[in-house]
């Protein structure tokens, strides 16, 4: 607890007294505010500005016009969208299974903040196991929308649940061998230690430092979609034949709700996959150094999330553009594919970085 | 996928036998009992559980209205796990009485209602009502008025395979496609307004002729969209048609074999996907088409398997390179003269009479039959659509496909509801 501690208080206790009160508040109430601060700050706007962006480059190109009455280019619809949303209301009466199951996996969904690594200060939980709690998390996230597809009772529900479930469980495997790669570099799987070994050039980043580390890129970010049930690979979801499965059921601020944790989901594995192997937020070291030696922390871990935030954006819009322009795959292709392909092939990485980092360090 | 267990059934037994009977009682026109795949849990053997087929099975009951069905109807889905293992189809929910309302009508109505017998096609069902009066009046019909409605007629069958591919591709979830396609379309519906005036339901074509002569640049514009429409072929086969996950969800699936083709009457690029060369357009002389050189293509089973979802996208992709061809053909060949023979009267009496005639529509074969007692409205107006023979093989075709399927079947079998509730 103690390193929770310490770095709990290093970055939020800089921003808290600079307001020029809360001095002496326990060690919770930062972290709480840490929390507070990450999902308001980092997580709403990330998720408005990447709707933003989806729907503008997707309109792109689909030949459309997309967004373009609220604000400037439409760059004011987020904001437009989050009001209608809030005041939307349920037709339906309310069913307590599923506010209990919602609630549950929204939970679990948003445990995940507190390993979300977001710069050299903005680390909570940097443990030797914080690299694993997302794979929990995703889990947990999984039963959580299986049973609230079972709660509906409905047909969609039963098999949007049980795709749900059957993606993840194929998925995890091969994401879990990806994240091994990256340890077997690294030495390590605390997020301090992930992020360090990188450097800003991306000569020195974990996925081109050998070629098995960028098959476990590949496998990472696929097996990442197949496990989040994010499009391409969201047969689970699918909309023609069972109206978005667990979504089915959901109306007004519960859909929300639940849209905003797939989009979570999504935005916390694309974070993972840039901490992992795209250079993190590591700055180029002049710049870290002189920002340190200055005690310039505030600026630095600002500059640390920009660079992290602009490559996750990178990452996610990448796969946007693809998901746009191919059609949805079926469920058990996915599931084959997860099985099949990229198994072997994390295996293929894992062993391939392992004998790599071995003739290294004999050499 | 299990084995389906055969078995006879007695008429009595059967629920489809059930409810063909109580049909004439309106109070109870659908037995209480009757559910798809009844007969399926008949089957349980009490002695021998293990023996029985599968029981497990999950009963889905989809429509009217679903996003999975192309239109209004009922699937009644027996499913074992995600696999369909049985289904049955209800249709006749738009009650649109369409052959009664054409008897209870004058002959001029005749054309502005039938033109709703398919609305996406409006042409092809002025076409074949056209045709059948005119035989019936013995009305000649000018060649320059001919030309014309065959070009309205091959536009309307680009304008509708456009509009199957983008059913095809939403059903998928592609959603590009479905944007640059209904692009396109758009193209070809405005041609549609500079000639008739109208986007949708033309109401264009008259007993012994059309309604108007070609608008002053239509040719023109015809042959520009032609060429459009030949590039943007290419960009729909480099975007959408060899497209890796595409190709994964349609190679194989939902065969549909020669045998069911000829026990259901299947016409047009259904039967053409499955190798059927049967085209009115080559065997009819009457149509027009006899002076027009093009081909008839046919699937060609590249996929491996003769007739599946891809060979219903690919014939008809191709029929879009025909059509161009044949349209472009028909602007060379368009003579000068008369559109209409001669204005008919409002109440106009067409003589005592009756014909059937057939015109190669977008689906398949359509075909009307009208009889003429003398007076001022048909006697007898019936229709032979190509969409019910494509949903009397739905019970058959379905039956082995993943429910992910489904909505790519049913729009590959391009279902025009309307003509089939007419």
């Amino acid at each position: 607890m103690n390193t929770l501690d310490a770095s709990a208080k290093l970055w939020t206790s800089e921003w808290c007294r600079a307001l020029g009160f809360l001095d002496g508040v326990p060690t919770w109430f930062y972290f709480f505010l840490a929390l507070v601060f990450t999902y308001c700050f980092v997580v709403i706007p990330s998720g408005s500005v990447l709707s933003y962006l989806d729907r503008k480059l997707s309109a792109d190109l689909q030949a459309r016009v997309g967004p373009n009455q609220a604000g400037p280019a439409g760059i004011l619809q987020p904001i437009a969208d989050f009001l209608k949303l809030l005041q939307k209301q349920s037709t339906e009466k309310s069913n307590w299974r599923e506010d209990v199951w919602l609630s549950i996996h929204t939970m679990a969904l948003y445990s995940t903040l507190a390993v979300m690594p977001l710069g050299t200060f903005a680390l909570m939980l940097d443990t030797e196991m914080s690299a694993f709690l997302p794979f929990w998390s995703a889990l947990v996230l999984a039963l959580g929308t299986m049973l609230l597809g079972f709660s509906q009772g409905t047909v969609p529900g039963w098999f949007g649940g049980m795709r749900i479930a059957a993606q993840t469980m194929a998925g995890s495997f091969p994401a879990l061998m990806g994240l091994l790669c990256t340890g077997v570099r690294t030495g390590s799987f605390q997020w301090s230690q992930l992020a360090t070994i990188q450097g800003f050039s991306p000569l020195s980043w974990t996925v081109f430092s050998n070629p098995f580390q960028t098959i476990a890129c590949l496998v990472f970010v696929t097996s990442g979609l197949v496990l989040s049930a994010t499009p391409p690979l969201d047969g689970g979801l699918s909309m023609s034949d069972i109206h978005g499965g667990v979504a089915s059921q959901l109306h007004g601020r519960k859909y929300s709700l639940y849209r905003f944790g797939r989009f979570y989901v999504f935005f916390l594995w694309s974070v993972i996959t840039v901490v992992l192997f795209l250079g993190a937020w590591i700055l180029p070291l002049e710049v870290s150094r002189f920002l340190s030696d200055k005690g310039a922390n505030r600026i630095l871990s600002i500059l640390e999330l920009i660079l992290l935030l602009f490559k996750t954006f990178a990452v996610m819009l990448t796969v946007i553009w693809i998901a746009r322009v191919n059609p949805r795959s079926r469920v058990d292709q996915i599931t084959s594919l997860a099985w099949k392909v990229l198994s072997p092939f994390s295996l293929i990485a894992l062993v391939g970085a392992s004998l790599w980092m071995g003739w290294r360090n004999l050499g | 996928m299990s084995e389906t267990p055969t078995t006879e059934h007695s008429t009595s037994d059967h629920p489809e036998g059930n409810r063909k009977e109580s049909r004439h009682n309106t109070e109870d026109y659908r037995p209480k009992d009757y559910q798809a795949g009844a007969d399926y849990l008949a089957e349980y053997n009490a002695e021998f559980p293990l023996m029985s087929p599968k029981t497990d099975l999950t009963r889905w009951k989809i429509g009217p209205f679903h996003a999975s069905l192309p239109a209004s109807m009922i699937l009644n889905l027996v499913l074992d796990g995600e696999v369909i293992s049985r289904c049955s189809v209800e249709t006749g929910f738009l009650h649109k009485g369409l052959e009664k309302a054409l008897e209870l009508s004058p002959w001029s109505s005749l054309v502005p209602y039938a033109d709703h017998l398919d609305p996406e096609n409006a042409v092809f069902g002025e076409l074949v009502v056209c045709t059948a009066v005119e035989e019936i009046a013995a009305l000649e019909v000018p060649l320059r008025a001919r030309v014309i409605r065959l070009i309205l007629s091959e536009l309307t069958r680009i304008s509708a395979h456009l509009s199957y591919t983008v059913r095809l591709a939403r059903s998928v979830g592609s959603d590009t496609i479905v944007h640059y396609v209904l692009r396109d379309r758009e193209r070809i519906l405005d041609l549609f307004e500079l000639l008739t005036g109208s986007r949708f339901s033309l109401n264009f074509l008259r007993f012994g002729g059309v309604k108007a002569d070609v608008t002053e640049g239509f040719i023109e514009r015809v042959l520009e969209i032609c060429e459009l429409i030949k590039i943007r072929l290419k960009e729909y086969n480099d975007i959408f048609t060899y497209n890796f996950s595409f190709t994964r969800r349609t190679y194989g699936v939902a065969v549909l074999p020669v045998d069911m083709i000829q026990k259901c009457g299947i016409t047009g690029p259904n039967a053409r996907a499955s190798g059927i060369i049967l085209d009115l357009r080559k065997s009819s002389p009457a149509l027009g088409y006899d002076r027009i050189d093009f081909q008839v293509p046919i699937g060609r089973g590249e996929s491996g398997a003769l007739g599946d979802i891809h060979d219903r996208y690919l014939v008809r992709l191709r029929e879009i390179g025909q059509s161009i061809e044949i349209l472009k053909q028909l602007t060379e060949i368009i003579p000068p003269g008369d559109f209409l023979e001669k204005k008919l009267e409002n109440d106009i009496k067409i003589p005592t009479g009756e014909a059937y005639s057939q015109v190669e529509s977008p689906r398949g074969l359509l075909g009307c039959h009208i009889v003429s007692d003398g007076s001022g409205s048909p006697n007898r107006v019936q229709f032979r659509t190509p969409t019910i023979s494509n949903l009397l093989c739905i019970p058959e075709l379905i039956p082995g496909t993943r429910i992910e399927d489904l909505p790519v079947v049913l729009a590959s079998l391009d279902l025009g509801i309307a003509e089939a509730d007419r």
